[in-house]
Parts: structure tokens; C-alpha cells; sequence
């Protein structure tokens, strides 16, 4: 009796011993989602250094330099569940074309409602020492004196600024409480999507540059450089944390 | 029966080991490990090793970018140009750092060791890991003012470095993440524990303190013990300890750091280890001699309203205490530290 109940379980353990020690059967792609974004300033989109643009107060101004990061993507699905996609990073810079495209994957499939994400990088990796990829430091995306990563920034010129150079440099961070600039934004669908074996979901997003300065009014004669956590910071996150849209769905 | 059961258990064991072996084959033989003898007196290091196991080869690359002044904007320093072996790895006589093209900084160079234990770096904590503290005196333009993407491009090129990266991490691709895992691994082999401190304190037969040391140990326990905690000499708090404030630095601290003007001229407590080695003394170097600190201590305290409470009456210390002091503070060099020939300078060809 024992020995018939011992084979029994050495033969199902056998079993399952050699189906997980052998390799993953092999399958289609993984569902996934595709994001792609396009860069505004108000209406038109955004041309870096050469056009001329007037922010709320007025004020003429250049931009030479726009990027942040995106992480931590969910999607809500149309029955209220949220489904937290794999750890992902992604810095955004509207110099780079091949930045501006972002494939989420794997996404379970499922009809889904809306979406969210960080504009920045959580507070856990900004902590946990050197990484790599999006996050790796050579991107100048973090700071060395006072460490953290700069989770959106934007950099150009306006003629109401004093210095010899005119430039205005806003890099937004802060992880700390006090200070934090991390900011979720959540964008609901016009319609639930849907993802499954069929060609993924493509979303068109827009960030709209403009939305730096509204509706907290920014005025480079107050403010032309931030380059560490606190009051400015907190002010521009505020503000930007407005600048995504979605412009269109592709299923 | 019982025969039959037998074979087949030891039957169905065979498979087991079989098809256990069969899983291990794929498993790729990592480079040689690093064993670092931990003190025992010692708590545990605050760094996470499991992010970066200590190898041989690792360490090694770590040591060899220390020492190589190619790692500058001009190839002109090291971090090794900076922090001396004997000086305990801060900058003998030098106040305050200096960089490439004859470039000051505000502070003066940080001695290295036991840095597993601490929780930030820097004077005012500003740098919150370990594997990321090299990244601001390597990008800083007053010290080696390298731009980091060039930096790995250029070892990318260089057939020993792509070499030593290989060894260290299996392949040779050059990335940030691994330059900095393979600093950390040599960092953290600078442990200092072996002083003579140490070993009346384990009770090594034959080891005690002189008559003066001794009372040297009394007045440090009662007078400096509360900040400069055993056994790192450090609590690796902020304190302001009534330095006067020079405008011409102008220098505000950790209120740099966190925008509290509670922070206001804080500074880390340093580590009083290997101290007789590492003048000049405080975050400014102002110091040259031990004793004008103690001399601070006793009459130079100038109270702000952060000073910390243990300091704002000053430390008074008589004329024999100071020596009784000097007696103790030279029972925490660590020769064996100093000298170790696996932290000396590598050449670089």
C-alpha cells in the first residue's frame, strides 16, 4: 500500500519535474499595446529652436530641449480591474523620432477602459542605486549632488531673461514627500479597447508643451532655473501634469 | 516486497539526480568570488551585495578605473590623484579638492573606508547610494569633468578594458550600470577594522592600551563618544558642530540638501578611524593639526541656532586630556589598512 501510494506520487511528481524542467512551449507573440506620441505647443506641433512661441505671461520664448520619462503603465479594464503592466521605463525626448514610439507588452488580454501612468520614475528607483537602460545616467537625466532622477524637463531661451545667455532651464524632480513631483496621469478611452490575438490597439498621444505654464502662470522673470526638488518644481509638475491627450485609437 | 520498493525509490532517485543534471548543464560558470572578511565587531553592511556579488574580476576592474587618470576630462586625475592609501583615501595637505585644469571645490576630499556601512555620502548626504557616489566627482566640473557617454565609448575602444569588463561581467559590453557595480566592488573592499583599537577591543593575547591611552579612551568616551559612536567612530548623523561659517564658501550644508533651514551648516559626523593619517580636518579642511580641533572644541565653538546642543557650551579639554586624546586617536590607525597591497595603486599602461 505505501509503495503504491509512493509511486503514485513520484509519478505525477516525475511528471510535473519533467514538464517544467524542459523548455516553454512556443507561442504567438504576447498581446501588447502601442502608444506613440506627438509633441504640440497648443495647436501646431511642437518645432524645437527655431519658432518663436508667447507663454501666458507674454513672455517670447524658444524651446531647445524637451524630454521626460514615462513608467509604471496600468490599464483599467471595462469591469473596474486594474491590471499593472511589467516594470517598464521609457525617457521621452522629442529630439530622438525612435523615443516617441512605445510598445507595451506583454498586456493581458481584455477589454479595457482607460490607462495611467507616472510621468518620472518611483520613488523605489530613485533609491535603489545605478540602473540601466532608460534609466542609466549617462542620459544627464539625474542628478549627481543631490541624487534623484529628473523626471521632466525643458530648456530653451526668452528674451526677458538676465542672464548672459537668456536661457531657461526647468528640470523638474523630486521623490522625497516633501517635495515629490510624482504625478499619475490617467486618460480614459473614447471607447473600451479591446486586446487579444488580434493586430494590438494602436494610441495616439499628444503633450502639449503649452500646458507647462497654465494654469499655475509661469513667468521666466520669476522663475528661469530649476535644478533641484522644492517650491518651482512642485509648481511646473503641477502644471504639466495637464499636457497628455489622446488624440486617436487605432484598433 | 520490501526488495521491490527498494529499487524503485532508489530507481526514481537516479531520475531525480538525472534530470537535475541535465537542468544544471546550461548554468554558465560566473567569474571567481570575492571573499571579504566582514569584522565581527563590526554590524551588518548596509550595502545589498546581492545586487553586485564581489568577484575577483569585478574587483579588480573597480580597482584598476581608481587608479586610471584616463578617466578625466584631460587624463590628468584619478580618483585615486585624490584619495591616497596613505592618507586613509582623503588628499594629504590638500584643504579643499581640486580637479582638472586647476579647478577648487568647496570641501575637502572625503577619506574612503568602511563605506558598506554608511547610509548616504557626501559631506551633506546629498548622494543617497553607494554605487552612485562615484558619479559626481567623475561628472563634476570641478573634479574629473568627464561626459559619461564618452567616457564608456572611450573604454569601449580600448581592448584591455573591454577585456577586464568581460572577465568581470561575462561580456564586453561597456554600460554605466556595470562601470558603477564595478567601483562599488573595489570600494567596498576597503574595509578598516585592523587597528590597535581593534584588537584590545577583541582581546588579542598581548594587546592593551598604554597607561595614556587608556585615559585617552576614558575622555574620548565621555567627551566625543556620543557622535564619533563605536565602532565606526561615526553615527552617520548631521550635526552642526559650531564651526564658524566662512562667507567666502559660503557653505550651508545639508540645508543644501533638503531645503530645511533646520539642516542649516550640518554636516556628516566623520569617521575619527585612521584620523592622525587624514588632515586636514572638518568639511573645509581648516584644520591642519589635530590639535586645533581640539583647541576648536574646547574655545572656537561659534553658536548658531543649529548648533547641536552637545557642543553649544564647548568640550572643554585640559592640556592633558588633548594628549590623552592624541594617545587614543593613534590607536585607531589601521596599518594593515594603510597598507594593504590590494588596495595600492595599479599602473596604468
Amino acid at each position: 500500500m505505501i509503495l503504491r501510494i509512493f509511486s503514485f506520487c513520484a509519478g505525477g511528481f516525475l511528471v510535473l519535474t519533467l514538464l517544467l524542467a524542459g523548455k516553454p512551449l512556443v507561442s504567438g507573440p504576447a498581446p501588447s499595446l502601442q502608444l506613440s506620441l506627438t509633441h504640440l505647443m497648443g495647436q501646431q506641433p511642437l518645432v524645437r529652436k527655431t519658432v518663436t512661441y508667447t507663454n501666458a505671461s507674454g513672455e517670447e520664448f524658444t524651446i531647445s530641449r524637451f524630454r521626460y520619462f514615462l513608467s509604471n503603465f496600468s490599464l483599467e479594464s471595462v469591469d473596474g480591474h486594474v491590471v499593472t503592466l511589467p516594470p517598464a521605463y521609457y525617457l521621452v525626448d522629442d529630439a530622438i523620432d525612435s523615443t516617441k514610439n512605445i510598445r507595451l507588452t506583454p498586456v493581458p488580454a481584455g477589454k479595457y477602459k482607460s490607462i495611467r501612468f507616472l510621468v518620472g520614475v518611483d520613488s523605489i528607483h530613485n533609491v535603489s542605486g545605478v540602473q540601466s537602460g532608460a534609466l542609466a545616467v549617462e542620459s544627464g537625466m539625474f542628478w549627481t549632488w543631490n541624487s534623484g532622477y529628473i523626471m521632466a524637463q525643458i530648456e530653451g531661451h526668452s528674451p526677458v531673461i538676465n542672464t548672459p545667455l537668456q536661457e531657461f532651464i526647468f528640470h523638474c524632480g523630486g521623490y522625497k514627500e516633501k517635495d515629490q513631483v510624482l504625478k499619475y496621469v490617467t486618460l480614459p478611452f473614447s471607447q473600451p479597447i479591446t486586446i487579444g490575438e488580434k493586430q494590438p490597439p494602436h494610441i495616439q498621444l499628444s503633450a502639449d508643451v503649452e500646458k507647462w505654464f497654465l494654469p499655475d502662470t509661469v513667468s521666466f522673470k520669476k522663475i528661469a532655473v530649476i535644478m533641484a526638488p522644492g517650491v518651482k518644481a512642485r509648481q511646473v509638475a503641477g502644471n504639466y501634469q495637464h499636457m497628455f491627450n489622446i488624440t486617436g485609437i487605432t484598433e | 516486497m520490501k526488495h521491490k520498493a527498494a529499487y524503485i525509490i532508489g530507481a526514481f532517485c537516479l531520475l531525480l539526480l538525472l534530470v537535475h543534471a541535465g537542468t544544471k548543464k546550461h548554468v554558465p560558470k560566473g567569474p571567481e568570488p570575492f571573499f571579504l572578511q566582514l569584522p565581527a565587531h563590526f554590524p551588518r553592511p548596509v550595502y545589498d551585495f546581492t545586487r553586485n556579488p564581489l568577484t575577483k574580476p569585478g574587483v579588480a576592474l573597480g580597482r584598476f578605473m581608481f587608479y586610471d587618470f584616463r578617466l578625466s576630462q584631460d587624463s590628468t586625475v584619478s580618483c585615486g590623484f585624490c584619495h591616497q592609501q596613505f592618507a586613509a583615501f582623503g588628499h594629504f595637505d590638500h584643504a579643499l579638492a581640486h580637479g582638472v585644469a586647476g579647478q577648487q571645490g568647496t570641501r575637502s576630499v572625503p577619506v574612503l573606508f568602511n563605506m558598506i556601512w554608511q547610509k548616504a555620502f557626501m559631506w551633506d548626504g546629498g548622494v543617497n547610494h553607494l554605487e552612485l557616489q562615484p558619479l559626481t566627482p567623475l561628472t563634476d566640473h570641478n573634479e574629473m569633468a568627464v561626459d559619461l557617454k564618452e567616457l564608456l565609448q572611450k573604454m569601449q575602444a580600448d581592448p584591455k578594458y573591454r577585456a577586464m569588463y568581460k572577465a568581470a561581467f561575462g561580456s564586453t559590453e561597456i554600460t554605466s550600470e556595470r562601470m558603477f557595480k564595478a567601483f562599488t566592488q573595489f570600494i567596498a573592499t576597503m574595509v578598516s577594522a585592523g587597528s590597535k583599537y581593534d584588537s584590545v577591543m577583541q582581546k588579542v593575547p598581548g594587546v592593551v592600551f598604554t597607561a595614556e591611552e587608556s585615559a585617552g579612551y576614558q575622555v574620548f568616551q565621555e567627551k566625543c563618544a556620543a557622535c564619533h559612536k563605536e565602532p565606526l567612530f561615526t553615527d552617520l548623523t548631521y550635526r552642526s558642530n559650531g564651526l564658524p561659517y566662512l562667507p567666502a564658501l559660503n557653505d550651508v550644508g545639508r540645508m543644501k540638501i533638503t531645503g530645511s533651514t533646520d539642516d542649516n551648516l550640518r554636516f556628516k559626523v566623520p569617521s575619527l578611524r585612521n584620523i592622525l593619517k587624514s588632515s586636514p580636518y572638518m568639511h573645509d579642511g581648516r584644520f591642519f593639526d589635530i590639535y586645533q580641533v581640539f583647541d576648536f572644541y574646547d574655545h572656537g565653538v561659534q553658536v548658531t541656532p543649529t548648533t547641536d546642543p552637545l557642543v553649544k557650551s564647548g568640550i572643554k579639554l585640559s592640556a592633558q586630556e588633548k594628549r590623552q586624546l592624541y594617545f587614543f586617536l593613534n590607536t585607531l590607525t589601521d596599518y594593515s589598512f594603510l597598507n594593504n597591497a590590494g588596495l595600492s595603486e595599479v599602473r596604468i599602461e
